[in-house]
Parts: C-alpha cells; sequence; structure tokens
C-alpha cells in the first residue's frame, strides 16, 4: 500500500502556489467578476421572525429608472427547492425554497429581489417594494418551540419536531448495550445540561454569484463560491428545470467557506433566474448583514447528559438527549451536524453502554447547517465537559479519569457504540504528550500557589475524535445521506511529460492546489514544477460525491494517488515496447521507465515515452493513445484524527475577564502532506473553537423574534489580542486503510477548543463550583456565574 | 438621483479622473472605476479591516470614505506597494510565513503590517498584535501574520527602508 | 450596504459651513470624521438629504495649548493621542484615545465628531465630562459656549446642539498643580466599545482628596457620577473610600442590557473599574474590592 519511492514532497513544508496573485492583490474572488453588461441584485429580506405575506407590491420599483426587474415568489412557477439531501427515517420533509413560501420564517428569509444598473440602484429600488405583512406570533427558543401551543413554524409538520433519531448503542457484536443495568450498577451518576452557543463561519469574504445565461448556447455558467460545485450544478438544473449538461459552475478564488459554502442558497436560484430572464449576467454579492442573517447559522443545541460510573473512575454507561435548535426549516444537511453530534459523543472511551436521542426542533431563526466541525465540535463540548465533572465529583485529577477509560493503541478497529468504526490513533499517547508539552504537575502546583496571591488560574484537557474522510457511499446510503463519498481524480501526461491534475476539489485557503501537485509531483516523480492542478469548472473536472471541505484533501490525494498508478503502468507498458524489453522487467523510477539492473543504459524519460503514446505509432496492444487515467475513489472506510487539547488561562474574578497563559495542541492526522499548511489548518479551526468558545454567538431577541447579533461590532469574531500563541505537537498514526495513510485535519482544531476553554475556567473557579456550561462563555455571563457563587 | 462628481484620485502614483456620485464610498470607486480590485470588501462598515488602504501614507478603511472626500488624496493599494516584479518584503513574507489562507484579508493585513513597521521598526508579537486589531482574519487564528510581520520588519530593517 | 443618495457639499471655511447649515437645517448631516456616520449611511441607518462634509475646513483642526487647551473640533483623533500638548496638559486623553477603535479609526476620526455623535459607549465624552470642558458651538447667528454635562445632558447619539450649530472648539481647563487621574473600561476585544468606563480625575492635598471628577460610560448615556465624587471629597485616598466610590458610580450609572452584557453586570463592573480607576489615580494598584 506504501508507496516505493522516496517522498521528495510530501511531508516538505513546500510554499504555496495559491499566494503570488492573492499577496500582490490580483486574487479573483467573486466581487472582482464583472462581465461585460453585468446588473446587479439586491434581495428584499423578511424584517420579521413569523409573517405572513399578504401581498406585494412591486409597482413602484418596477418603474424606478435603472430597475431591469424585480422577482417575487410569483415568479417561481415551475422553480422547484432544493432537497435537503440527508434524510434519516422519521424525517418529516422540508426543502430550501427560493422565497418565503407565503410567510416569512426567520429575519433575513428572502421576500423579493430586484435587479438594477448598480447595486446602489437596487437598494434604492429594494426601498420602493411594498409588502403586507400580517405579523405572527413567534418562537427561538428550542424548549419553547416544543411546548404545547408553541407558533408552528412549518404547518405542514404538525408542530416544530421535525425529527426524533435515537442511538440505541450498538456494539461491535450487533447488540445494543445495556445502558439502564450500567446506571443502576453505578457508584456515582453525573449529570450535565450544557448550551452549545449559535455561531458560524462568517467568512471574510461573503456569498456571491454570477451568472450568465447564454441564449446563443442555451447554457448557464454560474461564477459561485460553492464549496461543492457539483452538487450545486446537478440540483440548480434540477430547481430551474433545465438539463445539467446546461449548466456550468466556475469557482474562482473563495474568501473563506468553513462549511457554509457547502450548502444550497435560495440567491443560487434567483440570480440564475434573473438571468434567464434578462438574457444578461446577474451579479450578487451578499452584504454583511444579509451575510450573518441569511448565511446558515452552525452548533446551537441544547444537550442533556448522564454518566454513570464507578469509584475507580470507569466510565460505564452514558445516556443523553440532544435538542438541536435547526432554525426555520432543514437546509441541505438537514440535522446532519447533531446526528454527528450523537455519533461522536463517546469520543476517546470504551463505553459499552450508550443511549442518546437527538431532537431537531424548528424555530423562527436562521436555517443551522454545515459548519467546519459538522456536531464534532458539539459533542466533544459535552463529553469533555462530562468526564471533568465526573472527575471532580469523584475526586480523580481529570487526565488521570481519561487516561482509564481510553480506547487503547491495540484495540483499533474500534466499533463505537456511536456507529462509527475507528480505524487508528493511539490516544493515551496524545494524551501523555499533551500533559508533558504543558508541564501539567507543575502547572497544577503553580495553581496553588497563585491561588493564594488571588489569581485564578485553571487547566482544561480536552481530548477528542475527528471522523473525517466522510466515508464509503455505501455507508452514506445506510445514513440515508443522498450523495456519495467519493472523489474523482483525472490526471493527464502531456507530450513533453509535464502533468496536468484535475480534482473535483475547491481550494477555500487550505492550500489544496498546493498539496495535491505534493502528492501527484512524489508519486509521479518529477519537479512539482510541472505539475499543473485544474480546479473550479465542472466543465473540466470531476464530479464529486461529496465536495470540497476542510477534511477531503485526503480522500481527493488517494484519487491521485490511484490514477497515476494507472499512468506508470500505461508508461511502463509503452516504455517496454520502446526498449524492447519484456514489461515485467521493465520499471518506474524516478520519473523514468527503465529496464531494471539496467538503468543507466536502457532508459527513458517520461516525456520520450509520454511523446509516444501521443504519436501512438507504436502502442502495445489493448491500449488507447495519449497518456492519462481518470480514477474514482470511494473510501474503504472514516478516517479518524484525535488528539489532546490543553489550556490554561487564568479568570479575573471582578470582571469574567479569561486571560491566556498557553495552549497546547497534541493532534495526530496521520501521514502529513505539508506540515506548514496543516499547523495554519490547526490554528485557523482553532480560531473557529476558541471564537465560538468566548465570543461569537447570534443573540436573538425573544421578545422580537430579531437576531440581535447583526453587524460585526454585536457579533464578536476573534482579533489578533484574543487568542493565544498555539503550541502544536503531532502524533502520526498513518491511516491503515487510505492510500499514504493521510487522515482529514482541515477541521479538527475546532473540535476540543470549546471544551478545553471551558474545562479550563471551570477549574480555575473551582472554589467556587462554578460550572462553564454554556458557550460562548462571556465575561457577562462568567461574571453571573461567580456572582451566584458568592464569588 | 444627486448629480455625478469629478473627482481627481492619485493612486498608486498615477493620477486618474472619475466621475461618481457622491454616495459612492471610495473602496467603491476604487473597485469598479479603477478596477483594483485587490481592496476587498468584508463589511462596509469599518470592522474587519479588508479593504484598507493607505491615504496620503496613513491606513484607513476605504468602506468609510466617500470617493469625493479622496480628490487629490495620494492612495496606496495592494496593487502599488510591490516594485514592479519585486514584492514587497511584507508580501514575501507573508507568503514565506504562510501569513495567509483564503487571501481576502490579505490586502488589508500587508497594509496594516506595513504601517506598523513603519511606525515601530522591530515590534514584539504583542505590539504587532495590538496594532494590528483592527483587521480581521477568520483562516489563519493570527499567530502566523504575527510571525510574518515580525519576518517582513526584519528584512526591511536589513534593506535599510522602512516601507 | 450602499448609502441612499444626498447631495454633497464641501465647504473650506467655517462661515460658508455654517451658511450650508443655515440653509439645509435638519435636512443635513455634518460629515467629520465619517468613522461613525458612514457605517450609517451604508446601513442606511441614516439618510440625510444632504451631507456636509467639513474635511475641507482647515482652520478647525488644531491644537492651542496657551492657558486652556483649546482643541479645534477637526482634530483627528491620531493627532489628539499623540500630542505632547494635550498629554502634557491632560495625560488622561492620550490614555483614553489609545483605546478608541483602531488606528484607521483614529487616523480619520475626529475629536468633534466623536462628542456630535455621542455614542453612550465612547470614551471622550465621558472623559472631557470628567475634565469639566467645554465646548463651542457657531451657527449662522452666532456662537455660544456649552458645558459638556449640558451638551451631553441624557442623550445619546445625539446632542443639544441645534440642527443649524457646529462644534468648533473644545476647551479644557488646565488640570491642578496635584490632580491625578485613572482611566479604565472592560470591552470584550481591544479597540471595541466598552461595556463600562471610567475616567477619573483626583485632586488631593496631601492624603486628602479635595477635589474628585468621574465620567462613565457604556451605560445608556455618559455621565458623571455624583454619588462617587461626593463619597471621594473630603475623604482620605484608600481602599474603604475607593469601595465607597465604586459603590456610588454603579448607583449612579445608568446601566443597560445588550448582546455584551446585562445591566446588572453593567452596574458591577462600574464598580470594579471605578475602584481601579481610582487606585490608578492615587498612583498605586492592588487593594480594590477583589
Amino acid at each position: 500500500m506504501t508507496t516505493t519511492q522516496e517522498n521528495r514532497w510530501i511531508g516538505v513544508s513546500a510554499p504555496r502556489r495559491e499566494d503570488a496573485p492573492l499577496i500582490r492583490g490580483r486574487g479573483r474572488y467573486i466581487a472582482d467578476i464583472e462581465p461585460a453588461g453585468t446588473v446587479h441584485m439586491a434581495i428584499l429580506r423578511s424584517p420579521y421572525a413569523h409573517a405572513r405575506i399578504n401581498g406585494i407590491d412591486t409597482a413602484a420599483a418596477e418603474a424606478m429608472d435603472g430597475v431591469h426587474c424585480v422577482l417575487t415568489a410569483a415568479d417561481l412557477e415551475g422553480i422547484g427547492d432544493f432537497p435537503t439531501i440527508w434524510r434519516l427515517p422519521g424525517q418529516k420533509e422540508c426543502t430550501t425554497p427560493a422565497f418565503a413560501p407565503g410567510k416569512a420564517r426567520y429575519v433575513g428569509e428572502p421576500v423579493a429581489a430586484v435587479v438594477a444598473d448598480s447595486r446602489y440602484l437596487a437598494e434604492d429600488a429594494l426601498d420602493l417594494l411594498d409588502v403586507d405583512y400580517e405579523i405572527l406570533d413567534h418562537v427561538v427558543d428550542v424548549e419553547a418551540a416544543l411546548a404545547d401551543g408553541a407558533p408552528v413554524i412549518n404547518e405542514d409538520m404538525g408542530d416544530n419536531t421535525i425529527i426524533e433519531y435515537t442511538f440505541p448503542g450498538i456494539n461491535a457484536l450487533g447488540v445494543a448495550g445495556d445502558v439502564e443495568g450500567a446506571f443502576e450498577a453505578a457508584d456515582e451518576i453525573v449529570s450535565g445540561r450544557f448550551k452549545v452557543g449559535r455561531y458560524s463561519g462568517v467568512a471574510l469574504e461573503t456569498r456571491g454569484h454570477v451568472a450568465e445565461w447564454d441564449d446563443l448556447r442555451q447554457t448557464l455558467t454560474l461564477h459561485s463560491g460553492s464549496q461543492v460545485a457539483s452538487l450545486l450544478r446537478t440540483e440548480l438544473a434540477a430547481a430551474l428545470g433545465i438539463p445539467e449538461t446546461s449548466v456550468r459552475i466556475l469557482t474562482p478564488n473563495i474568501g473563506g467557506a468553513f462549511g457554509n459554502q457547502w450548502d444550497r442558497y435560495p440567491e443560487d436560484i434567483l440570480v440564475s433566474l434573473a438571468s434567464m430572464k434578462l438574457g444578461r449576467p446577474v451579479k450578487w454579492i451578499e452584504d454583511r448583514r444579509e451575510a450573518l442573517q441569511a448565511t446558515v447559522h452552525g452548533r446551537e443545541q441544547l444537550q442533556e447528559w448522564q454518566l454513570a460510573a464507578s469509584t475507580d473512575g470507569k466510565v460505564l454507561g452514558l445516556k443523553g438527549r440532544v435538542l438541536s435548535d435547526q432554525g426555520a426549516h432543514l437546509h441541505s444537511v438537514g440535522i446532519g451536524p447533531a446526528w454527528v453530534t450523537g455519533a461522536a459523543a463517546v469520543n476517546q472511551y470504551k463505553i459499552a453502554n450508550y443511549h442518546c436521542d437527538v431532537v431537531g426542533v424548528a424555530t423562527n431563526k436562521t436555517p443551522n447547517s454545515t459548519f467546519r466541525g459538522f456536531g464534532g465540535p458539539e459533542a466533544m463540548f459535552g463529553i469533555e465537559r462530562m468526564m471533568d465533572k465526573t472527575a471532580r465529583r469523584l475526586g480523580i485529577d481529570p487526565a488521570e479519569l481519561r487516561r482509564r477509560n481510553m480506547i487503547q493503541a491495540d484495540e483499533f478497529p474500534y466499533f463505537s457504540p456511536g456507529g462509527a468504526v475507528y480505524d487508528s490513533g493511539n490516544y493515551p499517547a496524545a494524551l501523555e504528550k499533551a500533559l508533558e508539552a504543558v508541564e501539567y504537575d507543575k502547572v497544577r502546583e503553580e495553581q496553588q500557589s497563585l491561588r493564594d496571591q488571588g489569581v485564578y488560574r485553571g487547566i482544561g484537557i480536552a481530548s477528542y475524535i475527528h471522523v473525517s474522510g466522510f466515508g464509503p457511499s455505501a455507508i452514506l446510503g445506510i445514513l440515508d445521506y443522498y450523495t456519495g463519498g467519493y472523489e474523482g481524480s483525472t490526471v493527464k501526461i502531456d507530450p513533453h511529460g509535464r502533468a496536468t491534475l484535475y480534482t473535483g476539489m475547491i481550494p477555500m485557503g487550505q492550500g489544496t492546489e498546493t498539496t495535491l501537485a505534493q502528492v501527484a509531483a512524489d508519486h509521479l516523480e518529477i519537479d512539482i514544477a510541472n505539475v499543473r492542478v485544474v480546479w473550479g469548472d465542472t466543465d473540466q473536472t470531476p464530479y464529486t460525491g461529496f465536495g470540497s471541505a476542510g477534511s477531503r484533501s485526503n480522500v481527493a490525494a488517494v484519487a491521485v494517488i490511484k490514477a497515476i498508478e494507472e499512468i506508470k503502468a500505461k508508461a511502463v507498458r509503452i516504455g517496454a515496447g520502446l526498449l524492447e524489453a519484456d514489461p515485467d522487467d521493465v520499471a518506474y523510477a524516478d520519473g523514468r521507465i527503465s529496464v531494471k539492473g539496467a538503468e543507466e543504459m536502457r532508459s527513458l524519460t517520461l516525456a520520450d515515452v509520454a511523446q509516444q503514446a501521443y504519436w501512438a505509432h507504436k502502442l502495445p496492444e489493448g491500449d488507447q493513445p495519449t497518456l492519462e487515467a481518470t480514477y474514482v475513489y470511494d473510501p474503504a472506510n472514516f478516517t479518524t484524527a484525535c488528539g489532546t487539547h490543553v489550556a490554561v488561562v487564568d479568570v479575573d474574578v471582578d470582571t469574567g475577564k479569561i486571560d491566556w497563559v498557553k495552549y497546547v495542541v497534541v493532534d495526530d492526522a496521520g501521514t502529513i502532506i505539508n506540515p506548514l499548511l496543516v499547523e495554519g489548518q490547526i490554528h485557523g479551526a482553532l480560531s473557529n473553537g476558541l471564537g465560538g468558545a468566548m465570543l461569537e454567538e447570534f443573540v436573538y431577541d425573544e421578545e422580537s423574534g430579531q437576531l440581535l447579533s447583526s453587524t460585526l461590532m454585536d457579533y464578536l469574531v476573534p482579533s489578533f489580542t484574543d487568542l493565544p500563541d498555539f503550541e502544536i505537537h503531532h502524533l502520526v498514526t498513518p491511516s491503515p486503510h487510505t492510500e499514504g495513510g493521510f487522515k482529514g485535519m482541515g477541521e479538527a482544531g475546532c473540535f476540543p477548543a470549546a471544551g478545553a476553554l471551558a474545562n479550563a475556567v471551570t477549574d480555575a473557579l473551582s472554589h467556587l463550583g462554578v460550572e462553564a456550561d454554556q458557550t460562548p462563555v462571556t465575561p457577562s455571563r462568567l461574571w453571573s456565574l461567580i456572582d451566584q457563587a458568592g464569588g | 438621483m444627486a448629480e455625478n462628481m469629478s473627482v481627481v484620485l492619485n493612486v498608486n502614483g498615477s493620477g486618474r479622473s472619475v466621475s461618481v456620485e457622491p454616495r459612492k464610498t471610495l473602496a467603491d470607486a476604487i473597485r469598479e472605476d479603477l478596477g483594483l480590485t485587490g481592496t476587498h470588501l468584508g463589511c462596509e462598515h469599518g470592522v474587519c479591516g479588508a479593504c484598507t488602504i493607505l491615504l496620503d501614507g496613513e491606513v484607513v478603511r476605504s468602506c468609510l470614505m466617500l470617493a469625493v472626500q479622496a480628490d487629490g488624496a495620494e492612495i496606496t493599494t495592494i496593487e502599488g506597494i510591490a516594485d514592479g516584479d519585486a514584492l514587497h518584503p511584507m508580501q514575501s513574507a507573508f507568503s514565506e510565513y504562510h501569513g495567509l489562507q483564503c487571501g481576502f484579508c490579505t490586502p488589508g493585513m500587508i497594509l496594516a503590517g506595513i504601517d506598523v513597521v513603519s511606525r515601530n521598526p522591530d515590534p514584539s508579537p504583542q505590539e504587532i498584535r495590538e496594532e494590528m486589531g483592527g483587521n480581521i482574519c477568520r483562516c489563519t487564528g493570527y499567530q502566523k501574520i504575527v510571525e510574518s510581520v515580525q519576518a517582513a520588519a526584519a528584512a526591511m530593517s536589513a534593506e535599510g527602508g522602512s516601507a | 450596504m450602499k448609502p441612499a443618495v444626498f447631495d454633497y457639499s464641501a465647504p473650506e471655511s467655517i462661515a460658508e459651513a455654517l451658511g450650508l447649515l443655515a440653509e439645509h437645517g435638519s435636512g443635513a448631516k455634518v460629515l467629520a470624521g465619517g468613522q461613525s456616520l458612514v457605517p450609517m449611511l451604508n446601513f442606511r441607518l441614516a439618510r440625510p438629504a444632504h451631507l456636509i462634509d467639513i474635511n475641507g475646513v482647515d482652520s478647525l483642526s488644531y491644537i492651542s495649548a496657551n492657558g486652556a487647551l483649546r482643541i479645534g473640533s477637526m482634530t483627528r483623533l491620531t493627532a489628539l493621542g499623540e500630542s505632547g500638548d494635550v498629554a502634557g496638559a491632560h495625560p488622561i486623553i492620550p490614555a483614553a484615545v489609545a483605546q478608541i477603535g483602531h488606528r484607521a479609526i483614529r487616523n480619520r476620526g475626529t475629536i468633534g465628531g466623536s462628542l456630535a455623535h455621542n455614542d453612550p459607549a465612547a470614551e471622550l465624552p465621558a472623559v472631557l465630562m470628567a475634565l469639566d470642558a467645554e465646548v463651542t458651538a457657531r451657527s449662522a447667528d452666532g456662537e455660544r459656549v456649552v458645558g459638556m454635562q449640558d451638551l451631553i445632558e441624557d442623550r445619546l447619539f445625539d446632542t443639544t446642539l441645534d440642527d443649524t450649530e457646529l462644534l468648533t472648539e473644545i476647551r479644557i481647563p488646565a488640570a491642578a498643580a496635584s490632580s491625578s487621574f485613572g482611566f479604565q473600561e472592560f470591552a470584550r476585544r481591544h479597540g471595541d466599545f466598552a461595556l463600562a468606563g471610567v475616567a477619573a480625575v483626583i485632586t488631593t492635598d496631601g492624603s486628602t482628596i479635595t477635589h474628585a471628577a468621574l465620567g462613565a460610560f457604556g451605560g445608556t448615556h455618559a455621565t458623571r457620577l455624583p454619588t462617587a465624587e461626593a463619597a471621594l471629597v473630603g475623604a482620605e485616598t484608600g481602599d474603604a473610600a475607593f469601595a465607597a466610590a465604586g459603590a456610588g458610580a454603579a448607583a449612579d450609572f445608568p446601566s443597560t442590557s445588550d448582546v455584551h452584557g446585562t445591566a446588572e453586570y453593567r452596574s458591577h463592573l462600574i464598580n470594579v473599574l471605578t475602584v481601579r480607576a481610582l487606585n490608578d489615580a492615587a498612583g498605586h494598584t492592588g487593594g480594590g474590592n477583589g
């Protein structure tokens, strides 16, 4: 399975080929694209959380100079909704419409659109639209939404419960554990109730599209920042009622996506429809207020856990209920993230008896959908807080409690009662390495003496697993996830021996272009300068089942390796003919095709062979001309990245302010392609995780249903002084079942972050018994807890 | 509609006359009328710093100025800091130290970094964090930006110039 | 997020600006540094029919330290924060300015704009209240001098200036020889508007406090803290007086709740910050109520 040649590029911090235009201000983002004749769309959004739309008077806007068209729900004849592609058993049907369907269900839901000569004029015209709203009662709290008499958000569902899904805790033998028995046998039962805050990617570049309908060719070209162009193409064509073959998605630079761009959105349809109506390019760039209101939110859950333990610190059982605040309707992935929370909550621990109910609940809020981490960070927050609560109850050091329950290195593959098969890892080693790096014993000692001086220092440990490389398509089928888990790659060698690699992956900042080039260069054994990577054009690049995500490069890399294997085999066959040798005596090495044992004398360059492949004068029987191969890789299993983080903080008990002392990361993402870029991904994911742990939150006003965090002065993203310097260490446990041993790691950094922070804060305030069980841990919230505890 | 006004924008060393509505922001004029799309819009309310430019040598938010206010001013955008093919040391350092991922904040970050080093040729990591706090990055977690600015500061000192 | 249509004038003299204000009155808005107004224009929360841009009125930009400190209303915050004259006369000003936004904001933002905009979480109105500053308001009809308290009253995002008046100058009396200051604010991120903040100026006669002026911000409006001041004047500097002042500050503070914190939390913060500011002013740290 492993490669035979010496790696020259894999494992090297190769400079990013993406950088050159970006540092000169020559990147090309959606907003920078403006074909001749472009007109501009602006969208009227509901100012109310819940309101029936009794009519829209568009006359004044339509009569305005410079306005080309006004679209409302009345213009959607024959236009379909976007489906929810993850449809678990028992889940009520739910789709994403282009406009609010007769009533608006959240602040920001699209109600009408205007296309005008400029964005300025389009916004002027929005002012002229007159909507007759009938305001309805709203509900923005998940428990209130489940209460009797709550306003029903989607009448066809009957109530606000979209789905109740149960994880029965099936073990490797195929039987459910005995949860009730475990709780009866327990010495201690520890309970926790956790509120995981609502926040999201909030990429610096807002969403946007330029749609170009070509009347001559009857094709639609959509310039889009979607992470998953293939799926967008399929679903957009279906919604618009045009052949998929007529749709081309072009992806330019993306200014951050963080999962939010994985989903399909109303505006994808609206901008396309407007271009088809007008026969000219239509551009829509989301503004920041829209971005906060109308790009999907993430995370928000109310979790209740109970953990059964023995006095010697064994976790005997875990049961929980997760209420997922889905917002007004299911978006592209349904309750997928909350499902992952249920699947991952047992984390690194051997918990034989597990049960979890996950409930998807509708509220009058922006849909909660795909966001970096996808339910994993929520799960890690709950279980890692539970482990610390348990440690405190039992009087066992939190590191020791984890040690006593971790899956051991020789127990893989491990069949988790959450339903996942963990492929590999060494959890105890990562924990020990993290403790050593943070100088755990020393920090614990200092903690005591500092407390005597009025300095409240806390240490928070959080371990994690990240099931990534979403997976074998057959498993997705079992999960009723209506897409595939594969990635394709086409590699073409030109007559001069240079390689072009076509991938469905879309670089969003993680350096995918560079890392895939590294993999190709190593496996072709040619200089990386001779590898070109083509991405972002559905007319050229392979269909991708799952699309680009922070943790998909590992799957895409295998497709590249497999395609290259085919190319090398063909090169050997052609080369053998030219060298007049038996193919069995010919080998591909160092970018050359040579007779074994006579490499000095009887050898051809890849270019020699490629030239022959294109001339096709003397091809081996059965071989087609040219030198190219396509491989679509469907992974054999998920990969499991893992690790432990330790946060050390000081808490100012007078103000609730949290100051960083140290943050240590030990992670294991298998074989690393580019260490510098991996470090960048960990830093970035950590800042997403810690942002949600401390600062970022979409706050809704219960009274009015308004989103209060609709500017970047109210929705706080971390800035330079809010984050610590991260100290990163790696363990490398290659994935046993993927070519190259890679595991996805682009998201892993955000998994344990909130748990580590909350555990550290709770530890700092242990003398008061304060428990940080709600994120973000804001100074106001924390002081209130301190105050209630009498601190 | 208010009448358009004629404005001369001296950008990156060359003067261009544009005709704009008074309400047009300087950022939009730079992007749309001058075609210099390296200046990005991330929030349009002065929080994110993606639209940072140098106006008469000082960092400002171009989303918080009207184009008509910049009549006659000297403006430097990201497109104007390299010397032909030769990158500014701040640009090289961002690439070398992985100070960028998606690149959207990068033009503003590089200009803010140049401004910091112009006032403090040897900034500490803490000084860089405090001085650049008005520029938001969602990808990097900042640590590698801090390293990039420090490295650029050293390179600029070695060159004997400071921005 | 693009501004609605407006007419635009860029006067080059005070007289010209006052003429435009007289002509357009309540339909006009004065554009100073624009760091608060332009976001409001972009959000279309402000929709003036006419914008009077005074950035071209050079005579409004000056700092004069002859006796009382006189500062032209269009003086940029960067210039204000870096002025040796200002730091010499009232070191609390640069300490406060350093907390306002970020460099790019301070390069454009002006002292007069900050006062006229009167964001309740802004530093300068409270600081200038504590310094007993006055402002000059001019209109086509003449000129008047208004004390900071009278300028702000209990208002937020508004002042007692008339629609036709232009704030032209800030005048700050010289500090007493034995005065000292403390400035404390609490923001969730560096450079953000504060949840609460205190500017404290005290004068002592040896160890007895003879004068105390405290301005607070972050509540519903900028305000002096009279109960806190009363608790200080005549008292010995030290923990007891400072604790009493902190409690007084919490009683005086017009607290409010928003996404960043509850009213209860802000009232508590103002207490803590008042004690810290007074300790800073007394030239020592430690003690306090924590």
